[in-house]
C-alpha cells in the first residue's frame, strides 16, 4: 500500500498499540478486566437462569498454568456472533451504568502482556463451542516494524490477519461458559503468574464476599444487600501452583483487629430519598475492657507488605474498586487528612451515572461525580467527628487505666505500711490531681463502658484516699530524728543541735504536721545522702 | 479469517470399556494398595476422559501436551469439570520432556507418580527409539523415589518394524530361554513357541506384545522393580485404528547389587499373549502361542 495514499478507513493499525500499551501501569491490573467481564457474564446469565433448567453455582475461576493465566466463568457465554465481535476494538453492547465493563477495550488488556490471547466460549443451548485467538506478539511486532518502514495498514486488515475464529461441537449444549487464556505471559509481567499476589489483588479489587474469618462481615453484607441494589458478590476461586484451590475473599479478617463497623448513607441533597452511595467504615480496634474498641490510630496491619495498605476507604462501583484508598482522601477530605487513615472501609456507589476512567484509577469528570462528591462530604465530617469522639474515649480509658495502676500501687504500699510521712503531702496532691484529670476525661467520654470504668476508678480513688487518711501506722515520725542521729553516728553535741533545729521546725509548722514531716523527711534524706 | 477446526477427540465404546472397566479396576486396586489418592502422569486428550473416569482415585494430574490448542482445550475441560486446581499441564513432546527433564517452559514433572498412562498417537517403536528411551528414563526417575507404580501404555498397532528388530529380539529371547534350560522337553517347547512367534503368519500383535512386555520387564528389573506384565489388550479404536494396550505393575524391591527378579517367570510372560475387546467384553484372542509354562 502506498503510504502517501492511505486507505479510506478511520482507524489504522498503530491505534491498536496505543490502545493496548501502557493502559495498565501495574500489570496485575490486567486480570481485573477479565474478572470484570466474567462478573458481567455471570450477572447476565443470572438474570435468565430462572427460565432455564440450570442450577449451577455461578463461579469465576482463576488459575495459572506455566506462563498462562486463565480466567473461567460459567456466565452467559458467547455465541458465534459475539466471538466475531471480539475483533472489534472499543465495541461494546454493554450499557454504561448497567454493567461493570462497557468500553470494549478491556478484552485487549492481555494483549500487552502476553504472546497470545485465546478465548473459548459457548452459550446455553448453543451446540457449538466458539474459539478466538489473537496472536498479540506477532501483531505488535508487525505493526511496529511496518511503522518504522512507514507502511500503514488499516486496523481491520491487521486484526484479521492475526486472529482466528473457529467453532467445534460443544460437549453439552447446556454448557455456558467462557475461558480466557492469556498465553505466553512475558517475564516482565510475571506478577500475573504469582498466585499470592493475585490472591491479594483480587481480594482487594473484585466483588467478592467477606471472609467467614471476619466477624463483622455478615453485618456489613446485610447493609450492602439492603441498600446497594446491584450488590452481588461473586464466588472467585484461585488455583495456586501447589494444587491448592482457595476461595478469594475481601481482605478483612478478625486478626486485623477491626472494631465495630458503622454505615453512612450518602443521600442526594436535592432528593433525600435518593441514596447515592453507602459507606461502611471501622477503625483499628484495641482490646479495652474485654472488647475491641476504636484505638484512634492509623489503620495498620502487621505483615510483609505495606502496613498501611488498608488505611482509608475505597470506592466501589459494581463491587469493583475504583482507585486506591487515597482517592477518597483526595476527593472528599479538605482537612484532617491523617484522621481519614484511622478508618478502613468501602464507599459503594449506587448512582450509576458515575463512571470510572478506563484504568479504573479515578472517575470521569461529570455532574454525577460532582454530585456524589458533594453529597459525600458527609463522610469526612462524620468520620472526623467520630475520630474526635474516639480520641476522647481513648484518652478517658488511657487516663483511667494509668490512674488505676497508680492507685493499685498506692494501695499495696498502704497495705505494706510502706509510706513515709514525708511523702504524704505529695501523694495527696497526686491523688487529687489524678481524680480531677480523670473526671475531665470522663466528662468528654461518650462510650458508656469507658465512662463506667472511669467512674469505678474514681470510686477506687476515693477509697484509697480514705484509707490514706485513716492510716495509723505509717513509716517515719518522731523517732526519725533519733534514727538519723544514730545512723549518722552524730556526736552528742551535733545531736543536740539537730534536735533543736527540728524542734524549731515543728513549732514553726504548728498543726501542719504533714508539711513538717515533708520538710523533716527531706532534711533526713539529704543528711543520709551527704554523710 | 474464520476457519473450522475439529479439535474434538472422539472416543468409542471399545475405548470406553478399556478405560472405564479394565483400566478402572487396576487403578482402583492401586488406589487401595496405596491407601491414598494417586498422582497421575499421562498423555490424555483434551477431554481428559481417563482422568475424569478415575478422578476419585487421583490426586494431582500431570499431563503432557504438545499442541497449544489442545492444551487450551484441556484447561477448558479441567475448569468445566472443576478439577483445574489439580491439573499440572506440561507443554512439549513427552519423550523430550522425559529425556531432558523439563518441558518447553522449563518446568519439571512432579516426580514420583503412582499411575502413568501413556496413550500414544502412533506406534511405540520408531527408528530413534525415543519412546522406549523415554520410558527407561521414566522408570529410572521412579526408582529415585523408590516408588511402585502402575504403567498403562496404548499405541497404534502397526505392522511396521525397524528392519530385523523383532526377529533379532526373538533370536535373543530364544537363546536366553534355552541357555538356562537343560531339559530337552522344555527346550523343544521353547523352540516351538519361538518358531510360532517368528512365523510370518503369526499376527504381529503377538510379537509386539512379547517385545513390549519383555522390554518393560527387563527395564523394570534393571531398576529394582518386580514387574508384573499382563496380556496386551487389542481393540479397534477411533476411526477403526488397531490399538494395543498394556497394563503393567512395577513394584519396587529393596535395592540390591543385582537386578530384581520378578515373581512372574519369563515362561509365564511368553505365555501371556493377548486379549481382545469385542462388544464391550474382554475375550481371549484366537491367536495363541504354544504354552511354555507347565511343560
Amino acid at each position: 500500500m502506498n503510504p502517501s495514499a492511505p486507505p479510506k478507513e478511520f482507524v489504522y493499525a498503530p491505534a491498536i498499540l496505543i490502545l493496548s500499551q501502557d493502559l495498565y501501569p501495574r500489570k496485575v491490573e490486567v486480570v481485573r478486566e477479565y474478572i470484570q467481564n466474567a462478573s458481567d457474564a455471570i450477572d447476565s446469565f443470572g438474570a435468565m437462569a430462572h427460565l432455564l433448567d440450570d442450577t449451577s453455582e455461578p463461579v469465576i475461576k482463576v488459575s495459572i498454568q506455566g506462563r498462562s493465566l486463565l480466567v473461567f466463568d460459567n456466565g452467559i457465554g458467547m455465541g458465534a456472533e459475539d466471538v466475531e465481535k471480539l475483533r472489534y476494538i472499543a465495541y461494546s453492547e454493554k450499557k454504561a451504568g448497567e454493567e461493570a465493563g462497557y468500553k470494549g477495550i478491556g478484552r485487549l488488556a492481555g494483549f500487552a502482556v502476553a504472546e497470545k490471547l485465546k478465548i473459548s466460549s459457548t452459550r446455553y443451548g448453543d451446540p457449538q463451542l466458539h474459539h478466538f485467538e489473537i496472536r498479540a506478539k506477532e501483531m505488535r511486532d508487525e505493526i511496529s516494524q511496518n511503522k518504522k518502514k512507514g507502511f500503514v495498514e488499516t486496523a481491520s486488515e491487521v486484526i484479521n490477519r492475526h486472529t482466528d475464529i473457529w467453532s467445534t461441537p460443544a460437549d453439552d449444549p447446556k454448557d455456558h461458559y467462557t475461558i480466557v487464556e492469556i498465553r505466553g505471559i512475558y517475564e516482565s509481567c510475571s506478577e500475573l503468574l504469582d498466585g499470592t499476589r493475585l490472591k491479594e489483588y483480587i481480594g482487594d479489587i473484585a466483588p467478592v464476599d467477606f471472609s467467614p474469618e471476619f466477624k463483622w462481615g455478615s453485618r456489613i453484607s446485610q447493609w450492602l444487600h439492603k441498600d446497594v441494589p446491584d450488590y452481588s458478590p461473586k464466588t472467585i476461586y484461585l488455583s495456586m501452583s501447589n494444587g491448592e484451590r482457595i476461595k478469594v475473599y475481601k481482605p478483612y479478617v478478625d486478626s486485623m483487629s477491626i472494631s465495630e463497623p458503622q454505615p453512612i448513607a450518602v443521600r442526594d441533597p436535592a432528593n433525600p430519598n435518593n441514596v447515592l452511595a453507602l459507606c461502611w467504615y471501622a477503625t483499628k480496634g484495641q482490646q479495652m475492657l474485654d472488647e475491641l474498641r476504636p484505638s484512634g490510630k492509623i489503620f495498620t496491619v502487621d505483615g510483609d507488605g505495606d502496613k498501611k495498605r488498608f488505611a482509608g476507604l475505597v470506592y466501589k462501583l459494581f463491587g469493583f474498586s475504583i482507585g486506591d484508598r487515597h482517592l477518597p482522601v483526595k476527593t472528599l477530605w479538605d482537612r484532617s487528612f491523617p484522621r481519614a487513615l484511622w478508618f478502613t472501609g468501602e464507599i459503594h456507589i449506587i448512582d450509576k451515572e458515575v463512571q470510572p476512567i478506563t484504568d479504573r484509577s479515578d472517575f470521569i469528570e461529570s455532574d454525577a461525580r460532582d454530585r456524589l462528591y458533594k453529597a459525600s462530604a458527609l463522610i469526612p465530617s462524620t468520620l472526623n467527628q467520630q475520630a474526635q469522639v474516639i480520641s476522647y474515649d481513648r484518652n478517658a480509658f488511657k487516663e483511667g487505666e494509668t490512674f488505676n495502676v497508680k492507685l493499685q500501687q498506692l494501695k499495696s504500699r498502704l497495705l505494706a505500711k510502706n509510706i513515709e510521712k514525708a511523702e504524704l503531702k505529695s501523694i495527696r496532691a497526686d491523688l487529687n490531681r489524678g481524680r480531677a484529670d480523670l473526671q475531665a476525661r470522663i466528662d468528654n467520654c461518650s462510650d458508656p463502658a469507658i465512662e463506667k470504668y472511669g467512674k469505678n476508678v474514681q470510686k477506687f480513688a476515693a477509697t484509697v484516699q480514705k484509707e490514706l487518711d485513716e492510716a495509723k501506722i505509717i513509716k517515719g515520725g518522731d523517732g526519725d530524728i533519733a534514727d538519723v542521729a544514730h545512723e549518722l553516728k552524730m556526736t552528742s553535741q551535733a545531736r543536740r543541735v539537730f534536735e533543736i533545729i527540728m524542734d524549731v521546725l515543728q513549732d514553726y509548722h504548728g498543726k501542719d504536721t504533714e508539711t513538717y514531716h515533708e520538710v523533716a523527711g527531706k532534711i533526713s534524706k539529704r543528711l543520709r545522702n551527704k554523710y | 479469517m474464520t476457519v473450522q477446526r475439529d479439535l474434538v477427540f472422539h472416543t468409542n465404546p471399545n475405548k470406553d470399556f478399556v478405560r472405564g472397566e479394565y483400566d478402572y479396576a487396576h487403578v482402583e486396586h492401586w488406589y487401595h494398595l496405596r491407601g491414598q489418592r494417586l498422582n497421575y502422569l499421562g498423555l490424555p486428550a483434551p477431554e481428559m476422559l481417563d482422568i475424569i473416569t478415575w478422578e476419585k482415585f487421583l490426586n494431582r494430574f500431570t499431563t503432557i501436551e504438545r499442541e497449544e490448542n489442545q492444551q487450551h482445550l484441556m484447561f477448558l475441560r479441567a475448569n468445566v469439570r472443576d478439577v483445574e486446581h489439580r491439573l499440572f499441564s506440561l507443554y512439549g513432546e513427552f519423550d523430550e520432556i522425559l529425556l531432558k527433564g523439563r518441558d518447553q517452559l522449563g518446568r519439571r514433572p512432579e516426580w514420583p507418580y503412582d499411575v502413568v498412562n501413556l496413550d500414544y498417537f502412533g506406534g511405540f517403536i520408531y527408528q530413534d527409539l525415543s519412546r522406549p528411551k523415554a520410558i527407561k528414563k521414566l522408570i529410572s526417575n521412579q526408582v529415585d523415589f523408590q516408588r511402585s507404580f502402575l504403567m498403562i501404555i496404548t499405541y497404534h498397532l502397526r505392522d511396521g518394524d525397524i528392519i530385523g528388530a523383532k526377529a533379532s529380539f526373538l533370536d535373543d529371547l530364544r537363546r536366553q530361554l534355552t541357555s538356562s534350560t537343560v531339559d530337552a522337553k522344555t527346550r523343544k517347547a521353547i523352540d516351538r513357541a519361538m518358531d510360532w512367534y517368528s512365523d510370518p503368519n503369526t499376527p504381529d500383535s503377538q510379537r509386539q506384545t512379547l517385545l513390549v512386555n519383555s522390554f518393560l520387564r527387563d527395564t523394570g528389573e534393571a531398576e529394582h522393580f518386580d514387574v508384573l506384565c499382563r496380556p496386551a489388550v487389542l481393540y479397534s479404536g477411533t476411526g477403526s485404528a488397531s490399538m494395543i494396550h498394556f497394563v503393567t505393575d512395577f513394584t519396587f524391591r529393596a535395592r540390591t547389587a543385582h537386578k530384581t527378579s520378578s515373581k512372574q517367570s519369563m515362561f509365564e510372560l511368553v505365555d501371556l499373549g493377548t486379549r481382545e475387546v469385542k462388544d464391550a467384553k474382554l475375550i481371549k484372542s484366537a491367536a495363541k502361542a504354544p504354552r511354555l509354562s507347565g511343560v
